[in-house]
């Protein structure tokens, strides 16, 4: 196995109180391989256990059962300068009372490196981060993107395996967040390494990741690549979690009419009504009066008449928020609302009728019992 | 009235109020300067003396001086203090020194684990800490003299009227002090230890290297106010210490205050001479006692 490939194996991580006993599981039984080299984001709302993965993969946290890996070698009870990984945080950590140079020098330090060796590390890492005309300055004489920066030169001068990301982005503003993300992937490119990012950000795992672990309550909901992620979700979490605004999901019943399978939504009224045919007909087979998920992309609907595969519905426009070169119109449906990404510059206007095509090709079907994919 | 009259007048009163205030805290200051330059060892009765003398001061560096016995005969007499009150101040300072020293050792350890590490107990502990320092150190007065007088024929050097004994009873009094570095500790983020803990630091080193530093100003302000208190306690020390030889500052000021005789000048002079070294700890400290040490490691 390669150097830097990190393999976690049916993790659990359960909190116990002071007198040991447990109170609360955080990860619950996960596994997942990946491989050297990998940018992999682990990302999911607060709680979920992204963090104490990383943290135990860190060696930061103990770990309750199961085993973690890197490189091939076992690092359960290995201390956290010893797995090969430097770790980067949300709020930085530097220290306070010490230079910059003194910060990133700190590690290779206390391994009793030669001095030269620090001095020229230290310099061109700092050089490369532009950070090398404040060696001197202490911390708080610098900006927070600043900071971060030297908490990356402290990761980068101990040249690990695998680099630990904890929302190392949340505490910036936006504009530097977008820098400094595609500093971290050029980084990611340019030194090779394994990098392990957690987020909540579902923008940040999109845009970085090689591959997403989608997790919930301490649970892996999905891993895959963000195109994967995105299309092919395997359960209504991964669905409604990623993709800005996220996929419309649509309760009803399949029913049969007319010799046609079609998904009636669930409403008191003015449900939608939508033929299942092709690849959703022979999905939706077995779930003949079982309550399912109507799952679609706002950008798989457009109100251009399109060839087949294309099925018109009828809808009032509710609220419409045009951003120029394309719309959010967010559509009455039986139970809410349903929001269309509408390319091309339009006005829409409130109480408009409209007829929206949807493709039926990008649909998913949800089994509501299980929240699972009808594969 | 205009609203500059107004604001004169608020600001007279505000002033005036703020000098009535100094008054309060000043005169007593003043008389005690006084009255150890003052002939004669009386109760400080005007602010400024109308005989100046130095024999207070003489007293007090025990060096000897001729006091006036009988002013009608102007008989005098050779006045020298059998144990110099220097040796006091100088047992005072090393007695509040090394225990401050040690209480800064021992709460800044226990501050720690209380504010680190995970153990069964740690609540109620803690919470017992609270309860402890509710009663004065006094109320143990008897406890204290029976353990010193029994470890002491055991162990000389920890027995009574010894400076050592002493610094181990003022040594028990620190469950205020490890509450108040604990505080300190505790905004100290976890994530900077962890931070140094990935780099290679050992426990220890996170501690010395990390920790400690960022640390300096509640050490400081443990040590001031704990080398204040102990410069000026005085009802353990008054029964530990038997022997005049062995006195600290607090004691020996009082036994100036002989139930026939109080020699307040004496008194005085000694009063002030033991503020010298609190300021000059206080001026020592205060270098640390700097605002913003923590800021700039992380993101609040």
């Amino acid at each position: 196995m390669s150097e830097g490939a990190v393999e976690i194996k049916n993790l659990v991580k359960t909190y116990v109180d002071d007198r040991g006993r447990p109170t609360f599981t955080a990860v619950k039984n996960i596994s997942l391989h990946i491989e050297d080299g990998e940018f992999m984001v682990l990302v999911g709302p607060s709680g979920c256990g992204k963090s104490t993965t990383l943290r135990m993969v860190a060696g930061l946290e103990k770990i309750s059962s199961g085993t973690i890996s890197i490189g091939g070698r076992v690092v359960n009870e290995m201390e956290p300068k010893d797995r090969g990984i430097a770790m980067v945080f949300q709020n930085y950590a530097l220290y306070p009372h010490m230079t910059l140079y003194n910060n990133m020098a700190f590690g290779l330090q206390l391994a009793k490196k030669s001095k030269d060796f620090i001095s020229e590390t230290v310099g061109r890492t700092s050089k490369a981060l532009g950070l090398d005309h404040m060696l001197e300055r202490k911390p708080h004489a610098l900006s927070g993107g600043q900071r971060q920066r030297v908490a990356l030169g402290r990761a980068i001068v101990r040249s690990p395996k695998v680099f630990l990301f904890d929302e190392p982005l949340s505490n910036l503003d936006a504009k530097m967040r977008v820098q400094m993300r595609s500093e971290i992937s050029k980084l990611h490119a340019q030194l090779g390494s394994t990098m392990i990012y957690v987020t909540h950000d579902q923008v940040e795992a999109m845009t970085m990741g090689d591959r997403i672990c989608v997790m919930r309550d301490g649970n892996i909901m999905q891993v895959a690549d963000p195109l994967t992620l995105y299309r092919q979700p395997d359960n209504l979490f991964v669905a409604g979690f990623i993709g800005s605004p996220p996929m419309n999901l649509i309760k009803g019943k399949v029913q049969k009419r007319d010799g046609g399978l079609f998904f009636v939504e669930t409403a008191e009224k003015n449900g939608l009504t939508i033929p299942l045919q092709g690849r959703l007909e022979s999905l939706a087979g077995k779930y003949v009066d079982k309550d399912i998920v109507f799952g679609v992309r706002p950008e798989h609907l457009s109100d251009q008449v399109k060839d087949s595969g294309h099925i018109p519905v009828v809808s009032t426009v509710e609220i419409s928020e045009p951003m120029g070169s394309e719309s959010l119109v967010y559509l009455k449906s039986g139970t809410g609302n349903m929001i269309a990404r509408i390319h091309g510059e339009h006005l829409f206007h409130l109480g408009e009728q409209v007829t929206v095509q949807i493709n039926l090709d990008k649909v998913s079907l949800f089994d509501a019992a299980t929240e699972n994919v009808i594969r | 009235m205009t609203a500059s009259q107004k604001l004169l007048v608020r600001k007279t009163m505000a002033h005036a109020f703020m000098i009535c205030f100094l008054v309060l805290i000043l005169v007593p200051f003043v008389m005690v300067v006084s009255a150890s330059f003052r002939q004669g060892n009386f109760a400080p009765s005007r602010l400024i003396p109308d005989k100046v003398s130095l024999d207070h001061w003489k007293y007090v560096f025990g060096i000897p001086y001729q006091e006036v016995v009988n002013p009608a005969t102007g008989e005098t007499r050779l006045i020298k203090p059998s144990t110099p009150p220097l040796f006091w101040f100088w047992n005072s300072i090393k007695v509040s020194f090394i225990a401050s020293a040690g209480i800064i050792f021992l709460s800044g350890s226990a501050a720690y684990a209380f504010a680190r590490l995970r153990f069964r107990f740690k609540s109620i502990t803690l919470r017992g800490l609270l309860i402890l320092q509710m009663f004065p150190m006094v109320l143990s007065l008897v406890a204290f003299y029976v353990i010193l007088d029994f470890a002491g024929q055991y162990f000389r050097w920890i027995g009574l009227n010894t400076h050592s004994g002493l610094i181990m009873v003022y040594l028990g009094g620190i469950s205020n002090y490890i509450w108040m570095i604990k505080g300190y500790f505790e905004t100290i983020p976890p994530s900077m230890e962890e931070s140094a803990r990935i780099d290679g630091a050992s426990q220890f080193q996170t501690l010395t290297r990390i920790l400690i530093p960022i640390s300096l100003p509640i050490f400081a302000v443990v040590f001031i106010l704990s080398f204040i208190s102990y410069m000026s306690e005085y009802p353990v020390a008054s029964v530990v210490l038997q022997s005049g030889d062995n006195w600290t500052l607090a004691v020996g000021a009082n036994s100036f205050l002989y139930e026939q005789e109080k020699l307040w000048g004496r008194f005085a002079a000694l009063a002030v001479l033991s503020g010298v070294p609190i300021t000059v700890v206080f001026l020592m400290c205060q270098r640390f006692v700097i605002g913003g040490l923590t800021s700039g490691g992380v993101k609040e």
